[in-house]
């Protein structure tokens, strides 16, 4: 039932994908806006498949039907509610079923957002390549990633649940449908792209359109990232966050070339600068995306995330190959069009900074993607079996980071075009002082280390600037007579914030990782060990049992105060025991605890972990600035306004972004195409 | 100097010589077990994926890092005890790979590609040339139209 069910849903939004892409493009051939109309229909019975497939599959998981192979392997009686709805992205062929869901969502989101302008033939290509990708990823579930496939044989009486590690923290729920609200986003711009490319209108108005929904994803994106973090921390029991594992980079990777687009597209909308250039980042995101799930999912790379491997590698690789082809075909094929008009006059002036940040931004994702690969480009290469790991990563990154951090302080001051010493000097000094401050600061209370102290530096370098540029925008509104709120919201104080974000995270990612302490402790119960001046008191070794695990839980004693209890949980069919750290937060340092090892026989002793770890907690408080930065940036500050007018006079100057001159490019011209 | 400029290398020559201060640690050579977590942060825990010796709790990670920790102060350089390492586990027990052989070139690439980023924007500065062309009237209407109408 719930399987028939299924199928018939996926089949209903796979044909419809096709039928409206089909149509577009027929309804482009003969240019007939009532085609086009029409073909952009499908968008919504793609979108109630999507919607129907997730029922059923819901369905399936909380009823516990095992005659699905899915539910039988990812659900059982015994899985607690929030872990059988979860059970949908604990795997492969469900995790496709999510990004079906996500993108149908996005794709009716853009029909609904540009409904009035629907017999455009901009909008009706994006439409179209929009719907290029769905037929993509819902053929995947009608072939050979199929969620609704039958188990072989009886039907079983029990499933195996998800994986150990997936129904251990309730942050499931939330990290990897926002990590999937990003990457699927990118699939909007990436569409607006090749309409732009394909319809040769090239002039900036798709970017105005498109930048929110990038900024959107964007968001998504690094609060997905963020919160894996998190998860990483709290279940994973090793103390850290991040360990450059391949899943963790195929996620970072769409997160800097989207976050390095968001900024050089400022330098075309003022300067018209840098087309192809914006053009490639877009293709680059959404290719990024399409490359990590292959990485990711296609088992070629080790990872501790592959929660499942698959046949579904070479088809993933194709369509990878198929975008990177029409893509670079599109660009290469408009070339002439896409020459811009502004040229930049100094490097010390706001676009050549942008262009700075962008040489990092690309320099680190090529680190990262390099790294990443290298394995396997090794091993093809001469049969080199090798492993590229967090040193490397580390050591490769942290140039380019400070380097970021640099940019960050100094490029919001700078002016447009060409910088004057006076200038400078005026809107640098302070917080150049202040960052001397700091450092000179960190070293008398005893901090070593270059890397930790220019960190530091440039943090307090970069966030003096925020709040000076920050402090003049509340200054200036004030004096408009605008409220508190008209000086924070809008794009350039919301970026402000996520650069505030950014530091937090970056200041708390030097500390956390340069002065932990760690050592494990065999202690009798009653028994006290002392680690950075936290003393952890063992008191005994408790056995719980759950329908789904056993837990064997230590209770740890924290400096006399609160009890914390690591465990061991063993769940029926998973071979190894899964650590559950037990974490003492503080805005100064965390305690972490694990136990490693329980008593076992007659010995009352066990081994107890204690990492002290100074400003964690900063990092998740830093990636909420960042995604609070992001609403207020995001926020449509009295656009609805001139965007009505922009859409009624649009068509009338489709010749406003020709190439102009030297500085007359019409720079505050935003004309939706 | 203009006291602009004066202020400047002041702010450079207090930062600088904070920096050398801070740059050189406490002085006292770093202890054997110092020594030996550092070596055990770049090497693999045998039986985990990517995580390093010095970060899991594994039993397997908990014997290299003894093993490191033995070695060390038995006075083994690190080049000799990661030659151990490799010598019983093959080279994937790195997590770092070693800059010869085909690994230089995971170190290498990034770095030719950054020169060659920067150089060619250097170029492209240097090429530039003052100036540029000036606005024509269609411009400036187009412009001015759109103004009106923002």
């Amino acid at each position: 039932m719930n399987a028939a069910l299924g199928t018939a849903a996926v089949t209903l939004a796979l044909a419809s994908a096709v039928l409206g892409v089909a149509t577009l493009a027929i309804g482009l051939r003969r240019r007939d806006p009532r085609l086009l109309r029409g073909g952009q229909r499908y968008v919504w019975l793609v979108l109630a498949g999507a919607v129907l497939a997730t029922g059923a599959m819901q369905v399936a998981l909380v009823t516990n039907d095992f005659s699905l192979r899915y539910v039988a392997q990812n659900g059982s009686r015994a899985t607690p509610l929030l872990y059988t709805v979860t059970g949908m992205w604990s795997a492969l062929e469900g995790s496709i079923l999510l990004w079906g869901l996500v993108l149908a969502g996005y794709l009716a989101l853009m029909a609904h957002r540009f409904r009035d302008r629907s017999g455009d033939p901009l909008v009706a290509w994006a439409t179209l390549a929009g719907l290029g990708v769905a037929v993509f990823f819902f053929a995947l579930m009608a072939g050979p990633a199929n969620p609704f496939r039958v188990v072989d044989g009886p039907v079983p009486l029990d499933g195996t649940g998800p994986n150990p590690l997936l129904q251990n923290h309730p942050l499931v729920a939330f990290h990897p449908p926002m990590l999937y609200l990003g990457y699927v986003g990118f699939t909007v711009p990436f569409a607006f792209a090749v309409a732009a490319l394909a319809t040769g209108r090239l002039g900036e108005g798709w970017l105005v359109e498109t930048r929110r929904w990038t900024l959107f994803a964007w968001g998504f994106l690094t609060a997905g990232i963020v919160l894996g973090a998190w998860w990483s921390y709290e279940v994973l029991g090793w103390g850290g966050y991040w360990a450059w594992d391949p899943v963790e980079n195929a996620s970072l990777l769409p997160w800097l070339t989207a976050t390095a687009y968001l900024h050089s597209v400022m330098a075309q909308e003022r300067r018209g600068m840098l087309r192809v250039w914006n053009l490639s980042l877009l293709v680059a995101t959404f290719s990024l995306t399409i490359l990590g799930t292959f990485l990711t999912r296609s088992g070629v790379l080790e990872s501790v995330h592959s929660f499942s491997e698959s046949p579904i590698g070479p088809w993933i690789l194709s369509f990878f190959g198929v975008v990177m082809a029409v893509s670079i075909g599109l660009i290469a094929w408009r070339g002439d069009r896409l020459r811009s008009p502004g040229a930049i006059d100094s490097p010390v002036s706001r676009e050549g900074a942008f262009l700075a940040n962008n040489v990092a931004f690309g320099a680190f994702a090529f680190v990262v993607l390099l790294g990443t690969v290298f394995p396997l480009l090794a091993e093809a290469v001469n049969g080199a079996r090798l492993s590229v790991g967090a040193p490397y990563f580390d050591r490769m990154t942290m140039p380019l980071g400070l380097t970021l951090l640099f940019l960050m302080a100094v490029a919001p001051v700078l002016p447009w075009r060409k910088a004057a010493g006076s200038v400078l000097h005026a809107r640098l000094a302070p917080s150049a002082w202040i960052a001397t401050a700091v450092v000179v600061g960190c070293v008398l209370a005893g901090i070593r280390g270059l890397g930790v102290l220019l960190a530091f530096g440039l943090g307090a370098f970069a966030a003096a600037t925020a709040v000076r540029q920050l402090g003049l925008s509340v200054r200036a509104s004030r004096r408009g007579g605008a409220g508190l709120w008209r000086a924070v919201v809008g794009r350039t104080n919301g970026g402000m914030i996520v650069h505030l974000g950014v530091v937090v995270v970056a200041v708390a990612y030097a500390a956390s990782s340069s002065f932990g302490e760690s050592r494990q402790f065999r202690l009798a119960p009653g028994q006290s060990a002392t680690l950075s001046g936290h003393t952890v008191t063992y008191l005994g070794t408790e056995t719980v049992s759950h329908p789904h695990k056993t837990v064997a839980e230590a209770r740890v004693q924290v400096n006399g105060g609160k009890v914390y209890a690591p465990g061991l949980s063993r769940f029926p069919f998973a071979t190894q025991a899964i650590g559950t750290p037990s974490v003492r937060n503080g805005l100064r340092e965390d305690v972490y605890l694990t136990l490693v090892a329980p008593p076992e026989g007659d010995s009352e002793t066990a081994v107890i972990g204690v990492r002290v770890q100074p400003l964690v907690v900063w990092l998740w408080i830093g990636g909420a600035i960042m995604a609070l930065g992001t609403a207020l940036a995001a926020w449509p500050v009295g656009r609805r306004r001139r965007e009505a007018e922009g859409e009624r006079a649009g068509p009338a100057r489709p010749a406003a972004t020709a190439p102009g001159g030297d500085g007359t490019e019409p720079a505050a011209v935003r004309v939706p195409t | 100097m203009s006291r602009r400029a004066a202020s400047w290398l002041v702010l450079a020559v207090v930062l600088a010589a904070t920096l050398v201060v801070g740059a050189t640690g406490d002085g006292s050579p770093p202890s054997d077990e110092e020594r030996a977590m550092r070596i055990s942060a770049q090497i693999r825990c045998p039986t985990c994926r990517s995580q390093s010796a010095a970060d899991s709790d594994a039993p397997a990670a908990d014997f290299v890092r003894e093993e490191v920790l033995r070695r060390v102060r038995q006075g083994q350089s690190e080049a000799q005890i990661f030659d151990y390492f490799v010598g019983r586990y093959g080279e994937t027990i790195r997590l770092e790979p070693s800059p010869t052989g085909i690994g230089a070139l995971v170190w290498a690439l990034p770095v030719v590609a950054v020169g060659a980023a920067v150089s060619g924007l250097t170029v492209a500065y240097r090429r530039r040339r003052p100036g540029g062309r000036s606005a024509s009237a269609g411009d400036r209407a187009l412009v001015e139209e759109a103004m009106r109408s923002e």
